[in-house]
C-alpha cells in the first residue's frame, strides 16, 4: 500500500471512534454538538504524556480515555437533563470552551534541547512516540483497526444484550424506560462517559498519527461531521457510523473525479439520502430485515 | 474608566444590533418549524457573495448590493427549505439538521469556487470620520445598522400582529394542529416564514459585511454561531428574547474584550451560555414546557 492509502485508511479508522461516540449518544436520545471536545482532550492528554513525560503509548491512551470519560461525565452532569436543542447547545458551548482553553494552553518543556508541548494557537508539535519506537505506518493502521474491532465487538455484543435494549428504550421513550425501573439519568451519564472515553481514544490515535495537533482541529465542524457520520451510516447498528466515515473520507478523499466540486456533490447526496432514509443507510428496519433473513438460513 | 465603559457599551450595542437580526431570523424558523437550520448562516453568506461578485464585476451601488444580498439569501433559503426541511416536516429533527449541515458544505465550496481568494473587499456604508461627542466616538454606519435593525423589528412586529398572515404564523407557532384545523395551511406558513427569515438574514448579512468592509468564507459559520448563541441567550423561541439576546451578546463581547482581551472574549460568551443552560432557569425553558424543543 502507498502512503496515501495507508493514511486514508488510518484516518477512517480513527475518526470512526468519534463517530461511534456520537452514535452512542444518539441511541440514548441525545444529540451532542460537542464530542470533538473529548477527541481533543484525548489528543492533548495523550500527546503530553508520551511526548513530554515519555509515558508508553498504551498507558497514555488509558489515561487519556479516563480523562475523556471524566470530562464527558462532568459536562453531562448538569446538561443531560436538558432536552433536544438545549442539550445540543450546552454541549456546543462546552466544546467551544474546551477549544478556546486549548488556545490558551501553553505548557512547554525542554526535551532533548528542543521546546516541546502545547503552544497555544501555534499548536502542539512533535508527538513522535510511534516513530521513536519504530512503529511503521502499516503497524499503526493494524493497531487502529485492532482497537476498533475490539470496541465494535463490545458494542455489537452489548446491542444484542439487555444493555442494548435498555439503551434504545431510554432513547425512544425515557418515561417508559423510567417506569420499567431504569434510572434514566444515571444510565445516560454512563453512556456519555463511555462516549467520552471512545472519543478520547480516537483523539490519542489522531495525535500520534498526525504528530501535530492544533486547537482548530477540534472545532464545531468536526463535531457536526461526527453526528453526520453516525446519521448517514445509519442508526441501526454500530457498523453504521463506520460506513458513514468510510463513505465521507473514502469516497471524497479517495476519488478525485469531482475535483473542486466534491463537497457540492457530496453535500447534495447526503441531503437527498436523508430525505429518503432519515435514519441513515443501515437503519433499524434494514438491519432487522438482514438479521432475520440471516436467521432463516 | 467611566468613559471606556460607556464606549464599550456603545460598541456592544452596535455589534449586538446585527446579532439581534441574525437571532430574529433563527427564531422565526425555529418557532414555526421546531428545527435548527445550520445552513442559515451559509445561506446568508451565499447572498453576500452574490453581492460581492456584483461589486467586483459591475461596481454596483450599495442599494443594488443590498438587494442582491437579500435575493441571494432568499434563493439559498428556498433551496435549503425544499431539500432539508420539506422532507422532514413530520419526521426526524436530527435528520433535517444534518441535511442542512450537508448543504452548508455546498455553500462554502460554491463560495470559494466563485471567489477563491480568502478575503474580498466590500464597500462600507459610510466612509467619513465617526461622530465624536464628550470624548466618545460613534461610527455613522453603526447608527445605520441600529436604525435598520429597529425598523425591521418594528415592521416584523406589525406584520405578525396586524395582518392575517401574521395571525397564521402566530397560530402555527402556538399550536400547529389547532392552526391547521382552523384552515391555516401549515406548509404555506413554513415556506413563507422561511423566506421571511432568509430575507431578514440577508439584510443582517449585508449590514455586517458593509460594516466590516470585507467578506470571507468564514461568514457562514460565523453567522450561524452568533445567531444560535444570541437566540439561546435570549431564551429560545421568542422574538423579543432574540433581540435582547443579540444585544446582550454584543455587550458581553465588547466588555469582555476590553477587560479580558480578545482571546477571552468568545470564552466568556460560551461560559455564560453553558452556565445559564446548566442552571436551567425557568425563563430559558418556558418554551419547552408547553411543547418539546426537539
Amino acid at each position: 500500500m502507498d502512503d496515501f492509502t495507508l493514511g486514508l485508511l488510518t484516518n477512517i479508522g480513527l475518526f470512526s471512534f468519534l463517530a461511534l461516540s456520537a452514535y452512542l449518544l444518539l441511541l440514548a436520545g441525545e444529540m451532542s454538538f460537542g464530542q470533538q471536545a473529548f477527541f481533543g482532550v484525548g489528543a492533548y492528554a495523550g500527546g503530553v504524556l508520551t511526548a513530554l513525560y515519555g509515558v508508553p503509548l498504551p498507558l497514555a491512551a488509558l489515561a487519556a480515555m479516563g480523562l475523556g470519560a471524566l470530562a464527558a461525565f462532568l459536562v453531562g452532569l448538569p446538561t443531560l437533563r436538558l432536552k433536544g436543542l438545549y442539550f445540543a447547545m450546552a454541549t456546543l458551548a462546552a466544546a467551544e470552551i474546551a477549544r478556546l482553553l486549548f488556545e490558551l494552553l501553553h505548557f512547554q518543556r525542554d526535551i532533548d534541547g528542543e521546546l516541546a508541548g502545547p503552544d497555544g494557537t501555534q499548536g502542539f508539535r512533535g508527538i513522535r512516540w510511534i516513530f521513536e519506537h519504530g512503529i511503521e505506518a502499516l503497524d499503526f493502521l493494524l493497531l487502529t483497526y485492532g482497537l476498533l474491532a475490539l470496541v465494535l465487538a463490545a458494542l455489537l455484543l452489548a446491542e444484542r444484550s439487555r444493555l442494548g435494549a435498555t439503551l434504545r428504550s431510554v432513547g425512544e421513550d425515557p418515561e417508559l424506560a423510567a417506569a420499567l425501573g431504569v434510572d434514566v439519568d444515571r444510565f445516560k451519564l454512563g453512556v456519555a462517559a463511555t462516549a467520552g472515553a471512545l472519543a478520547a481514544l480516537g483523539g490519542v490515535l489522531f495525535a500520534h498519527h498526525n504528530t501535530f495537533i492544533e486547537p482548530r482541529n477540534f472545532d464545531i465542524m468536526l463535531g457536526v461531521h461526527s453526528l453526520a457520520y453516525a446519521l448517514i451510516g445509519g442508526l441501526g447498528t454500530a457498523l453504521g457510523p463506520l460506513l458513514g466515515v468510510a463513505l465521507d473520507l473514502g469516497l471524497l478523499e479517495g476519488s478525485r473525479i469531482f475535483g473542486g466540486t466534491r463537497m457540492i456533490v457530496f453535500g447534495g447526496l447526503v441531503a437527498l439520502l436523508l430525505a429518503v432514509r432519515p435514519r441513515g443507510l443501515l437503519d433499524e428496519k434494514l438491519v432487522h430485515r438482514i438479521a432475520s433473513r440471516a436467521l432463516q438460513r | 474608566m467611566l468613559l471606556d465603559l460607556l464606549q464599550n457599551t456603545i460598541d456592544g450595542i452596535a455589534a449586538g444590533a446585527s446579532y439581534a437580526l441574525l437571532a430574529v431570523g433563527f427564531t422565526l424558523i425555529f418557532g414555526v418549524l421546531r428545527r435548527v437550520n445550520l445552513s442559515y448562516g451559509p445561506a446568508i453568506m451565499f447572498g453576500c457573495y452574490a453581492a460581492t461578485w456584483l461589486h467586483l464585476n459591475f461596481q454596483s451601488g450599495l442599494m443594488v448590493l443590498g438587494l442582491a444580498a437579500v435575493a441571494g439569501a432568499v434563493l439559498a433559503g428556498a433551496y435549503v427549505e425544499r431539500l432539508c426541511f420539506a422532507p422532514h416536516r413530520a419526521g426526524s429533527a436530527i435528520a433535517a439538521m444534518v441535511a442542512s449541515f450537508a448543504l452548508w458544505m455546498q455553500f462554502e465550496e460554491l463560495a470559494t469556487l466563485v471567489l477563491p481568494r480568502h478575503v474580498y473587499p466590500f464597500p462600507t456604508l459610510h466612509e467619513g470620520p465617526p461622530l465624536e461627542f464628550f470624548g466618545l466616538t460613534l461610527r455613522i454606519d453603526a447608527i445605520a445598522v441600529l436604525g435598520a435593525a429597529a425598523l425591521i423589528c418594528a415592521l416584523l412586529h406589525g406584520l405578525l400582529h396586524r395582518t392575517r398572515f401574521g395571525l397564521a404564523v402566530r397560530a402555527t407557532i402556538e399550536n400547529p394542529v389547532a392552526a391547521s384545523l382552523a384552515g391555516i395551511d401549515p406548509a404555506r406558513v413554513f415556506v413563507l416564514v422561511f423566506a421571511l427569515a432568509s430575507a431578514i438574514g440577508g439584510i443582517a448579512g449585508f449590514l455586517i459585511v458593509a460594516t466590516h468592509g470585507q467578506v470571507t468564507p468564514m461568514l457562514g459559520m460565523w453567522s450561524t454561531l452568533k445567531g444560535l448563541l444570541a437566540m439561546m441567550l435570549g431564551g429560545l423561541g421568542s422574538l423579543p428574547g432574540a433581540i435582547v439576546g443579540g444585544l446582550a451578546l454584543g455587550l458581553i463581547e465588547a466588555h469582555s474584550q476590553w477587560f479580558l482581551g480578545p482571546q477571552l472574549r468568545d470564552l466568556v460568551a460560551y461560559l455564560l451560555l453553558f452556565a445559564l443552560l446548566a442552571a436551567n432557569p425557568a425563563w430559558m425553558t418556558r418554551w419547552t414546557t408547553s411543547r418539546s424543543a426537539s
